[in-house]
């Protein structure tokens, strides 16, 4: 999880709530202004994190949709075609989560994450294992590719479209050694955390200082107005 | 396989059931490697299920999921083997599932199952098959939280078709083939995908893991 935690970057905290607003709009049915009020909201932090190219993407497929979603199938002549502007509305609705997912998990550090979890009382049996699986996505991309490089020596379900005609033998051959190398890494883990002291009990240190500023607050009011507005009924 | 040259000795079986009730670390350590592990087949899953039934893709995810991660979950309950273990496994996921820009339904799902499945797994003491294999079954509806905002997504799209004025006959003739029928299914094919699952599970376990010293 590369990141540069600078000025231009948010508190995971506030991450949090702008994905929580994000479901909010979901559940609450915002109308179209207001979803496009929050979207172009939402990139702005991405820009901010010099994430240009993928606020640029998701502006993008959120102006198609939001074209699409205005396709009238009747005046077309074809009924069938409702499946266009039903996906539409429904991706349209998911995006707001979507981007603010991909700006939480593209910028937030691991230590940061941590420390967030930490701040918020998370207890230490749900912290301990999130951090090992940010720890442990790496390592399983790295065996996937030298198991598949072992299997095509072997010629075991080799040939681009092996994965699809043996899907149940394909996937013994992957999940046994993974599962295999998962549970030794495991224990290897376990050593080296427990030399580093995580099996202590108390309150423990961290290198990573997160802290709510000003820009964090003003960012979080200025996502909630239009929702606020949008269920008052000011704007639609 | 990150260091294949030096020859490791076979990890041990944790003693099930001692050392109090909480979780040490060892354990968390290991829940989250198989966490990370189910996480990755939840993924191959969207993968899957979207190449397949296009963007409605969501909708048999959990019912492929189920079918792939059996291994995973098998393993992880005899590593671990104690009350809570797959508890937090369920809430790990649901909480990177949310913050992955999932619908936040599917933590309360993904609490709520794992619960459930890990007291039927108690039931058995971690060891019993029928158990187990109930376990599994429930333990897989916590990825139902995924497909729930489908539903939104129809309200919405009948919203939006109401402010555009079209009357409600209309609207009902659109909806005429998405309705209760594509729930059911989806909830059946989970029942019958994770008790395949968990069977193909078994077997790896008892064909490979077990000869290893691993189970």
């Amino acid at each position: 999880m590369p990141g540069t935690p600078g000025a231009a970057a948010l508190d995971p905290r506030t991450k949090l709530v702008l994905l929580l607003l994000a479901n909010l709009m979901l559940f609450l049915h915002a109308g179209a202004a207001t979803q496009a009020i929050m979207t172009a909201l939402f990139l702005l932090p991405l820009v901010a994190a010099g994430r240009r190219r993928m606020a640029t993407r998701f502006a993008a497929l959120y102006t198609v949709l939001a074209v699409a979603a205005m396709l009238d199938p009747e005046s077309l002549g074809a009924p069938w075609l409702h499946v266009i502007p039903a996906l539409a509305v429904g991706l349209g609705m998911m995006l707001p989560c979507l981007i603010t997912g991909a700006y939480a998990v593209s910028t937030t550090t691991a230590s940061a994450f941590v420390c967030a979890m930490r701040r918020m009382r998370v207890p230490e049996s749900v912290v301990v294992p999130c951090v090992v699986v940010i720890r442990f996505f790496p390592t399983i991309a790295g065996d996937y590719r030298r198991i598949r490089e072992t299997m095509a020596l072997r010629g075991l379900v080799s040939g681009r479209f092996a994965a699809l005609r043996h899907p149940m033998r394909m996937l013994e051959h992957v999940l046994v050694p993974l599962l295999m190398n998962a549970a030794f890494v495991a224990q290897d883990l376990s050593v080296a955390a427990l030399t580093k002291g995580l099996g202590r009990s108390g309150v423990h240190t961290s290198r990573t200082t997160i802290r709510m500023r000003a820009v964090d607050w003003l960012f979080m009011l200025a996502c909630a107005a239009p929702l606020a507005l949008d269920t008052a009924g000011v704007i639609g | 396989m990150s260091d294949s040259t030096a020859p490791r000795t076979t990890p041990e079986n944790p003693p099930v059931a001692s050392r109090g009730t909480r979780l040490q670390v060892p354990e968390l350590i290991s829940i989250g490697v198989f966490s990370a592990l189910y996480f990755v087949m939840v993924c191959v899953a969207t993968l899957v299920s979207t190449l397949f039934t296009g963007g409605f893709g969501s909708i048999f995810l959990p019912a492929i999921a189920a079918l792939i991660s059996g291994p995973v979950y098998m393993l992880s309950v005899a590593r671990v083997g104690r009350f809570g273990g797959i508890t937090v496994m369920g809430m790990v996921i649901g909480l990177f599932l949310f913050v992955s820009g999932h619908f936040i339904l599917s933590f309360a799902a993904s609490v709520v199952f794992p619960v459930a499945a890990d007291l039927i797994a108690r039931a058995g003491a971690y060891r019993g098959k029928a158990p187990l294999l109930v376990s599994y079954v429930v333990f897989s509806y916590g990825l139902t939280g995924p497909i729930l905002p489908l539903w939104f997504m129809r309200d919405a799209y009948v919203a939006s078709l109401e402010a555009r004025g079209k009357d409600a006959a209309y609207i009902d003739g659109v909806f005429a083939n998405i309705n209760m029928g594509t729930f059911a299914a989806s909830m059946t094919a989970i029942l019958v995908c994770a008790a395949v699952g968990g069977l193909f599970g078994m077997r790896l376990m008892r064909k490979h893991l077990a000869k290893a010293g691993l189970a």
